[in-house]
């Protein structure tokens, strides 16, 4: 029994080596290390520095108004995005199965901002924002509503930076629905028409439960990604007006690599981001994990 | 088993061979130095002068000097770190003389070149710019003088002369406001154009009534609300620009003010190109800020961004320095500044000033002008994105000096 093992470990080990190699190469000894600085204050350019033990993440919690500031935002940007962005998909998901002619233009046409990145995204929009809209507004007077300060607002900058991310983020979360929704067999949906079930019924008993894989999954990938959120909020207001958009991993970069370049600091909140999100993902799959229907 | 080993064994080989790749030993007739200025849209002009330098040094001492030369676009800063992290052996970088000098200094990476023959060449005013701890630290390039710029056009056209007290710029701004124009262009989207009024109000009143505020903000004893009116100007500005400020960035801002609707703008005279650029004729010049109606407050910011740095650690460093004293050469530095459009800052350099650098260098002459106050950059960076959150009134005076003093004291650290 033993031998056997051993004779399946070798081949295991030396197929999964090269990912596990770069894993390790450039996740798991970078996160090390950064743990490490992270209970020192060095600054990133001095030869010296000292260990100050869990000083940096007391500080972090609480003392710095804006790093607690930068959680709270990026926690409602987290909610805010997963509930929009996953309805908005599903609908969309919904509406392209139905439909007969033209699905594939309509699939591409929504999978489209996907592929272009977030940082060229946020140019286009920023363009949108500051110079489209305010022109469409002045020419068309039903639609002067539009001329306002999308950028330079703090209430409205949140939801520019939301718009923007659903739009690049909803295709891909839109794909990952459809093609849950057409791994539904045909004929328990049969079945369901015979027994007299309407549409609204059909999708609440059958089709969502038949998808929760697929939400599981997309609630997953939408909820890492918000947390993570960085190159749009970056490109798009910087953080701005004031502070009022400081995603959690700019408050980070802005900590190390700008002005203050406390990179002990910085890694500390690095670190308190890494277990937030490691806490929610946990939570989050042992809760959905036991609502999946295996077939 | 076997060839598991094999691959391993070729694998470490291979490494082993590329890290060997690294240059041989350099004989001692020939020299590559390894420089880092943070300026690449000059990579014509500089690249020239170190050839020029290259050739005399030929000539003198034999030894033949090349060049590693960079020039990053963008992250200059965390670049430079890693390559000083790394130790990857710098020679010379450049580095911005108010911001990051006192830090590389800090850190035993800047070389006390107060002996260089240069030092003797430079302006009286120029050198506390470039002192750290008692000592020069870097041979200054690009020197300003800088407060608001304002539209000659329009101030000509009113009859009416840069302000030098709050009364006089409030009866300045009434005239301006009855003509048509607009008394302030706010281009406020990036963060570092409103937080330009800082240096300057910093600035203006360390020179005239509050001079020990610095001194005591690094001892912790300070508060910004030691300086009564921080907010007078800043209120005024904000009160009489145009709306939206917070659409506006710096490219834009130069479109606009270059149109001719504005009559002021908080801005240094880095911008010229871009105002030129809009229109060639463009006519503006530099004048102080007035703080309150003490006309002390109001006077010209003398300030170094970029300088030159020898690494201390460098081990060329003879050629190094003799590459810095060029800089200021009897003969060539003159024409290199004047290729480079930087404002004279030695003896040694002989050439015509730009209009508007004139109109400042009338007021440093009265003896209006300081050397730029030395803020900590964080402070510097909080406030460009609290005064953005003032001017939309997501903060009170209250949050501000909070917000103010807390950065300060955090760099202390």
């Amino acid at each position: 029994m033993i031998r056997n093992m051993k004779k399946h470990t070798i081949p295991l080990l030396v197929f999964v080596s090269p990912a596990l190699i770069a894993f390790i190469l450039i996740m798991l000894i970078p996160m090390c290390i950064t743990f490490f600085y992270s209970l020192t204050d060095w600054n990133g350019l001095n030869p010296e520095y000292n260990i100050v033990g869990f000083q940096n993440f007391i500080e972090a919690v609480a003392d710095d108004y804006g790093f607690r500031n930068s959680i709270f935002f990026t926690f409602k940007y987290a909610v805010v995005m997963v509930v929009l962005q996953n309805t908005i998909a599903l609908l969309l998901a919904l509406l392209v199965n139905r439909i007969k002619k033209g699905k594939t233009l309509l699939r591409t046409a929504l999978f489209m901002p996907n592929m272009i990145s977030f940082v060229i995204g946020a140019f286009i929009w920023s363009f949108i924002f500051l110079q489209v809209l305010p022109t469409i507004a002045k020419s068309v007077y039903a639609l002067r509503f539009l001329d306002q300060s999308w950028l330079g607002d703090s209430t409205l900058a949140f939801w520019s930076i939301v718009i923007v991310s659903l739009w690049t983020g909803i295709g891909y979360t839109m794909i990952i629905y459809l093609a849950a929704l057409q791994n539904i067999p045909k004929e328990i949906i049969e079945q369901s028409k015979i027994d007299g079930a309407n549409t609204f019924k059909r999708f609440i008993h059958i089709t969502l439960p038949m998808i929760v894989p697929a939400i599981t999954v997309c609630l997953f990938i939408t909820m890492n990604g918000a947390f993570k959120q960085f190159d749009l909020v970056y490109a798009l207001t910087n953080g701005g007006p004031g502070k009022s958009t400081r995603v959690l991993a700019l408050d980070i970069y802005l900590e190390a690599f700008s002005s203050n370049y406390r990179y002990g600091y910085a890694n500390a909140k690095a670190i308190i981001l890494f277990f937030v999100v490691l806490f929610l993902t946990l939570v989050q799959l042992k809760v959905l994990k036991k609502r999946e229907i295996q077939l | 088993m076997k060839k598991l080993l094999l691959v391993f064994t070729t694998t470490l080989l291979f490494f082993s061979l590329l890290t060997s790749c690294e240059g041989g030993p350099a004989g001692p007739k020939q020299v590559e130095l390894k420089v880092f200025i943070d300026q690449p849209r000059f990579r014509k002009q500089y690249t020239a002068y170190l050839d020029r330098f290259a050739e005399k040094y030929k000539k003198e001492k034999g030894v033949e000097v090349t060049y590693n030369l960079e020039m990053p676009d963008t992250n200059a800063g965390q670049l430079l770190r890693t390559r000083f992290a790394s130790e990857e052996g710098i020679d010379i970088y450049s580095c911005h003389a108010m911001n990051d000098l006192p830090e590389y200094t800090k850190a035993g990476y800047a070389e006390d070149l107060s002996s260089q023959p240069f030092v003797n060449k430079l302006y009286d005013n120029i050198k506390p710019v470039v002192t750290v701890d008692g000592k020069i630290r870097a041979v200054p390039l690009e020197s300003l003088f800088w407060g608001i710029v304002y539209n000659k056009k329009i101030f000509n056209q009113l009859n009416i002369k840069p302000a030098l007290t709050v009364s006089e710029l409030k009866e300045n701004i009434a005239k301006i406001k009855a003509a048509g124009y607009i008394p302030f262009l706010l281009a406020y989207k990036d963060q570092w154009i409103p937080q330009l009024l800082l240096p300057l109000t910093v600035g203006g009143f360390l020179n005239s009534e509050y001079p020990d505020f610095i001194d005591n903000m690094n001892k912790g004893r300070g508060s910004f609300a030691d300086l009564k009116e921080f907010f007078t100007i800043m209120d005024l500005v904000n009160a009489n620009g145009n709306k939206r400020p917070l659409d506006i960035d710096a490219n834009l801002g130069n479109v606009e003010f270059a149109s001719g609707k504005y009559a002021m703008y908080v801005q240094g005279p880095w911008m010229a190109q871009g105002f030129l650029e809009q229109d060639e004729n463009f006519e503006f010049g530099v004048a102080p800020l007035p703080l309150n109606d003490n006309p002390e407050t109001a006077q010209i910011n003398i300030a170094v961004s970029t300088c030159l740095c020898v690494n201390p650690k460098s081990e060329n460093k003879e050629v190094a320095l003799a590459l810095i004293n060029y800089i200021l050469d009897e003969n060539d530095s003159s024409a290199f500044y004047e290729s480079l459009k930087f404002n004279p800052l030695a003896k040694v350099h002989k050439f015509e000033t730009y209009p508007w650098v004139n109109t400042a260098m009338t007021y440093v002459e009265q003896g209006k002008g300081y050397i730029d106050p030395k803020i900590p950059q964080p402070v510097k960076d909080e406030s460009g994105a609290v005064f953005q959150s003032y001017y939309l009134k997501d903060m009170s005076q209250a949050d501000i000096i909070n917000a103010l003093d807390k950065a300060w004291k955090s760099s202390l650290k």
